[in-house]
């Protein structure tokens, strides 16, 4: 399998990696499922559930109310962590994260850990931090263990592995494998429980993220349908949860609202099989479960995210939804996107996190369609903020060039200016209106303008304008 | 960026962020509640057969040890790790495993045992069996909640998982099983409360479904009617 570099490596032309993926035979076919499958089953899950809409709402309204004094349920959360005797790390940026863990690390002396699937941990480039440190990091959710043995980066928030065929998959493992493995799905899997096991009994520390963390009861919520996190929380010694500022909810009254939305916009189940809630580390006499609990909670720029008019991207549950139903995520997959959060709602997150200039074809990666809001259980208003995103780009005068700026110029005095404009449409009607009179399309347009038809032709001008139309009606 | 500065910045951030709250409407606390109309063990054993479990609803305890058998003859597992739980004794669950010759242990043995014993009898164990705290009849989860004699091992690390499950402990709704914990009282809650809605799965290879990848992946639930008795 031949793997091109967009699949490792976060920076790059979301058009060139665009044009790559549209080319991937293997990545069209799966891709072109996505549709029928779990977009699909999230399209019925909202059907089924009656109330489906009057939840998300509710949930969408706890996290405005939540954000709006996001402070006070911080400290709350972190009064309760306290208090089930477990340990709280305020990092500002990726990099204080990573030192707070490998600080815990550092204590316990561990050189093993394993993880259950974190975005927040693939924000900050935790395994790349803890593997200079000379930790090994063991990822244990299936899709993530073979990404991690093949060195590429997640393509779906809830896939990681989405990309990749049962024949890809095979491969990869293997690389590991000491008895050759067959192309059968139960087998891989199989292999991997085994392989994940022994790792699991031998680690020193599990590092987890956080679906929810709950601030009244101090409780981190933790939701999986392999039941790695699980496992992740009960045999290592040590639990690590990183979370990002925007995870808390203030009560355990609030949770059944994201619970009833959240698996059935990301997979269409009515639960994933395993939810966690977990309360930091065991109480006396319990014989499993950590013995230690510590919470990181990450800022990274979300305070930023926080005080500006795309604050909302901050309700996102991370289920995956916008991507599945999204018609360019459909054609070129997640790793086209750069970053770390792909889709929709990586078209605005990665903008916002890693900067709107060396994103800026991102927030054009979308028709405006809004199948993404529909999708969303918590109804962010995705196509709003792409175009507020496409706002800031041109005051910015980044993604516009000289000869665009001119182009709209030229265009804002036409407009002003009747008798310019009733001449210019005239010379155009005349001129390209009737040479194209036949075909009604251009092929090609000029210069800068070529991009329009590249894949795509060009509506030609009418030969008459619609005023001098207008005039020979007998009206 | 120490605690009072990293929190200092996010109160100002969320106090200028009000600018861009967004329009919601009042919704009731109630929305989403689905609950059942139908009988609650018949409504559970519906939906664990539908998120790919196995249920059988049951009159009483000596039905239920008979379902039980037929999964024991049908495995044949060699140990066995249990729940300490009070209809799991008045079962006479142990007795019954001995009848069948599956050795088993649990938390009375595990407390005076070595960690590494209990790792590697946890680890090679072949089926676990619990009861529940609650079951939620909506979804055809149950609820598990942590502590001594109910170790989260049991019904995670063993390939097959028996729950032996009483009318009396189904509900009809999430909502009433996240009320339950409430009622517990937030000092008092578990360290660790699990909801199991099926066996462990996996869609990670070309989005179909594969089960048993970490947890268990034979899922049974037996459902008592009369377990109360």
């Amino acid at each position: 399998m031949t793997v091109p570099d967009y699949v490792r490596h976060e920076h790059h032309e979301f058009i060139d990696a665009s044009r790559q993926a549209l080319d991937d035979g293997t990545l069209q076919s799966i891709l072109g499922r996505l549709g029928d499958t779990l977009g699909a089953r999230n399209r019925e899950a909202w059907e089924d559930f009656e109330q489906s809409d009057q939840v998300r709402e509710r949930a969408r309204a706890i996290k405005d109310a939540t954000l709006a004094e996001l402070d006070k349920h911080l400290e709350t959360l972190e009064a309760s962590v306290l208090a089930r005797g477990g340990q709280v790390h305020w990092a500002a940026d990726g990099e204080a994260a990573c030192q707070a863990v490998l600080g815990v690390l550092q204590t316990h002396e561990a050189r093993m850990v394993v993880k259950s699937k974190s975005m927040t941990s693939e924000e900050i480039h935790l395994n790349k931090a803890l593997e200079q440190a000379g930790v090994e990091v063991v990822e244990t959710d299936f899709g993530e263990y073979i990404i991690q043995v093949a060195g590429h980066r997640p393509s779906h928030i809830v896939g990681p592995a989405l990309h990749m065929s049962s024949q890809d998959v095979t491969e990869v493992l293997n690389q590991v494998s000491e008895e050759p493995l067959s192309n059968d799905r139960i087998e891989l899997a199989a292999f991997a429980r085994r392989q994940l096991r022994s790792r699991f009994a031998a680690a020193d520390v599990g590092i987890t993220g956080v679906n929810f963390a709950v601030a009244e009861t101090g409780s981190i919520v933790l939701i999986s349908n392999e039941g790695n996190a699980r496992l992740t929380t009960s045999l290592p010694r040590v639990h690590i949860a990183i979370m990002g500022i925007e995870k808390v909810i203030p009560a355990l009254a609030d949770l059944p609202f994201f619970l009833k939305v959240l698996a059935r916009a990301a997979t269409g189940q009515k639960l994933s099989i395993y939810t966690s809630i977990v309360q930091g580390k065991r109480t006396p006499g319990e014989l499993d479960g950590a013995e230690e609990f510590h919470l990181v909670i990450l800022d990274n720029g979300r305070s930023q995210i926080l005080q500006s008019p795309l604050r909302e991207s901050l309700f996102c549950i991370r289920c995956g939804a916008c991507l599945n139903a999204c018609p360019v995520y459909r054609n070129v997959g997640g790793h086209a996107y750069g970053g770390v959060y792909a889709g929709p709602i990586g078209a605005v997150l990665t903008p916002l996190y890693n900067g709107l200039e060396d994103h800026h074809h991102l927030p054009h990666a979308s028709s405006l369609c809004g199948a993404c809001q529909a999708a969303c259980p918590v109804k962010i208003q995705i196509p709003d903020m792409l175009v507020k995103l496409r706002e800031q780009l041109h005051t910015s005068n980044v993604a516009t060039g000289r000869i665009e700026t001119l182009a709209y110029r030229g265009w804002a005095i036409m407009l002003r200016r009747p008798r310019i404009y009733r001449w210019v449409t005239w010379v155009i009607s005349r001129t390209l209106g009737r040479v194209k009179r036949r075909s009604g399309w251009l092929r090609r347009l000029p210069g800068q303008l070529a991009g329009w038809t590249q894949h795509r032709d060009f509506p030609a001008p009418a030969p008459q304008r619609f005023r001098d139309w207008w005039k020979e009606q007998d009206l | 960026m120490n605690r009072d500065e990293f929190l200092a910045n996010v109160r100002r951030a969320a106090e200028i962020g009000r600018a861009y709250r967004v329009h919601t409407t009042e919704i009731s606390d109630q929305a989403g509640y689905v609950g059942t109309d139908q009988d609650l063990c018949v409504k559970m054993a519906d939906e664990v057969n539908a998120v790919g479990g196995v249920a059988t609803v049951v009159e009483d305890q000596q039905a239920a040890l008979e379902r039980l058998g037929e999964i024991l003859t049908k495995y044949r597992p060699k140990s066995a790790l249990c729940w300490q739980h009070d209809l799991l004794e008045r079962l006479g669950l142990t007795r019954f495993l001995e009848e069948h010759g599956v050795q088993y242990s649990q938390h009375e043995s595990w407390s005076s045992w070595p960690t590494e014993t209990c790792r590697e009898t946890w680890l090679e164990a072949d089926i676990g069996i619990t009861s529940t705290d609650i079951a939620i009849a909506e979804t055809g989860s149950l609820m598990v909640a942590s502590g001594p004699g109910h170790e989260r091992v049991v019904s995670l690390l063993p390939p097959v998982h028996v729950a032996i499950v009483g009318r009396h402990q189904i509900v009809p709704d999430l909502f009433d099983a996240v009320s339950w914990l409430r009622e517990q009282g937030v000092d008092n809650l578990a360290s660790n409360v699990t909801l199991i809605s099926g066996p462990s799965k996996t869609g990670d290879i070309e989005l179909q479904l594969t089960t048993g990848v970490h947890g268990p992946g034979h899922w049974y639930v037996i459902l008592i009617r009369q377990a109360d008795a």
